[in-house]
């Protein structure tokens, strides 16, 4: 009997040291901390005093380089004073789980809020679920300052070109102006102009970011290089992030609806 | 819907597998009603067994193998699964694994010890999303891997005890510990020093009854 009792003691020991066993490459199983961080991170924005200027970080396709975003976090926290951080996506590169934690164990030493994008990457094999659980929602926003920053999926190819994606209406509905905001920053992985960006809505897409004449202006990843231009010269800047892989990242100074752009080498 | 048969069709395979060779074992090779020099099948026994805790290829995994070499390489296949409590959603897996056991320690003459044996595994994971070819939707080469197929190193202690006499079935029992990483966990830690060494690995029981 004692025997038993020591058998079942022992494997209840073991099976509490729950780090050291994995069960799958695709087992999710996040700590508490490392779920439904953006609704934590957009609470934390509500603590902050917003300022005149508003100053952002713009990040992406930080796949797997890994001691790139350590000097890049390193770098943020020690010369800059962000108000937070956006990544636009391709926060992995295998869309596991594993790379899930490592990218957020690294992202979460900033001092300031961060917020993701769903990148191309993220959503495979079961990295829908990872970035759900992680993260929340594909689709978000909240209103800071004066400004309504617009995250949403537009990896229209992960979903089979389904023609859900990106969800046009929910965009309209965001970007109508109220009270509550001046202007909209859109943010999403993959621009209108490439492949994975489904073909069939990317018009209607384009005049949805017209409709109110209220968007500062969008930024994306997808690309890796850093890219400033107004590529259907509509009045619209579009903003490529420079992947941590170029050692750079993007800072953003935004002070009365005007806004200023600096690559930063570290 | 293709895609829903074939993954139903490959997860029909993972368990026709399993449970094949739930029957060998099973069936003790007496009561076929031939001597088992004379019997052909006995060439396809397998030539053990293995339960399996954790060790990147299920929560618990099911396996029957082969030994080699006198008992220096082992070539054994699992079924593992994966519950929901452990994982958003139940994962099914097949995994083919071969090792050696250069070093073997006659600790008396019914317990041996294997301190440190070398193993590579391939690992595949059912369902629509683990893919083994990219699917249509897109362009050729878009990505460079495939989620179905993993793969990794472990390695290995084994701890034999012989109970009965050899020439009995089901003679020999041992239980074995391995620690097991992926490619895709040692290729990030060679490229990162950010990346804990701790974490690219993880641990495996298990249990194996000689045939």
């Amino acid at each position: 009997m004692k025997k038993y009792l020591t058998a079942l003691i022992f494997g209840i020991l073991i099976y509490s040291c729950d780090d050291v066993f994995e069960y799958s490459p695709y087992a999710i199983d996040f700590e508490d901390h490392e779920t439904n961080l953006t609704l934590k991170n957009i609470s934390k924005l509500s603590s902050l005093s917003v300022s005149d200027t508003l100053t952002i970080a713009l990040t992406g396709d930080s796949h797997r380089f890994y001691d790139e975003i350590e000097d890049m976090v390193a770098k943020i926290n020690t010369e800059y004073n962000i108000d937070f951080l956006i990544h636009t996506g391709d926060f992995t590169d295998y869309g596991i789980p594993k790379q899930y934690h490592w990218s957020n164990m690294l992202f979460s030493e900033l001092n300031a809020p961060y917020f993701v994008v769903v990148g191309n990457h993220d959503l495979v094999s079961n990295g829908e679920d990872s970035y759900q659980e992680m993260f929340g929602d594909f689709n978000f926003s909240f209103i800071y300052s004066s400004f309504k920053f617009i995250f949403m999926n537009t990896n229209s190819r992960e979903f089979e070109f389904n023609g859900n994606v990106p969800e046009i209406n929910w965009l309209k509905q965001e970007i109508k102006p109220d009270d509550n905001f001046e202007k909209a920053i859109v943010v999403f992985h993959a621009p209108p102009y490439d492949g994975d960006f489904d073909p069939a809505l990317k018009e209607e897409f384009m005049n949805t970011l017209h409709e109110n004449d209220n968007v500062l202006f969008v930024t994306h990843g997808h690309l890796h290089s850093f890219n400033l231009s107004q590529p259907y010269s509509d009045g619209i800047p579009f903003l490529n992030t420079a992947s941590a892989e170029k050692n750079k990242f993007v800072l953003v100074k935004i002070f009365e609806n005007e806004f200023k752009v600096d690559v930063i080498n570290f | 819907m293709l895609l829903i048969f074939k993954h139903i069709t490959l997860l029909k395979r993972s368990f026709i597998a399993f449970i094949i060779s739930v029957i060998f074992a099973l069936i003790p090779l007496n009561s076929l009603g031939k001597e088992p020099n004379s019997n052909w099948l006995k060439t396809f026994y397998p030539n053990h067994y293995k339960v399996q805790f954790a060790g990147g290829i299920g929560f618990l995994s099911a396996g029957f193998g082969y030994d080699f070499f006198n008992n220096r390489v082992d070539l054994s296949y699992f079924y593992g699964y994966v519950p929901q409590w452990h994982s958003e959603e139940d994962l099914h897996s097949v995994s083919l694994q071969i090792s050696g056991k250069p070093f073997k320690l006659d600790l008396t003459h019914k317990v041996k010890y294997y301190p440190l044996n070398i193993g590579i595994f391939i690992h595949h994971t059912f369902g629509e999303e683990y893919y083994l070819t990219l699917p249509d939707h897109y362009p050729e080469d878009y990505y460079w891997w495939y989620p179905g197929r993993t793969g990794g190193l472990f390695i290995e202690g084994q701890l034999n005890y012989r109970y009965k006499k050899p020439d009995q079935n089901f003679s020999e029992i041992g239980f074995y510990y391995r620690i097991v990483t992926r490619g895709v966990y040692l290729t990030s830690k060679f490229s990162n020093s950010s990346i804990p060494l701790e974490d690219i690995f993880s641990l495996g029981l298990g249990i194996v009854i000689y045939y």
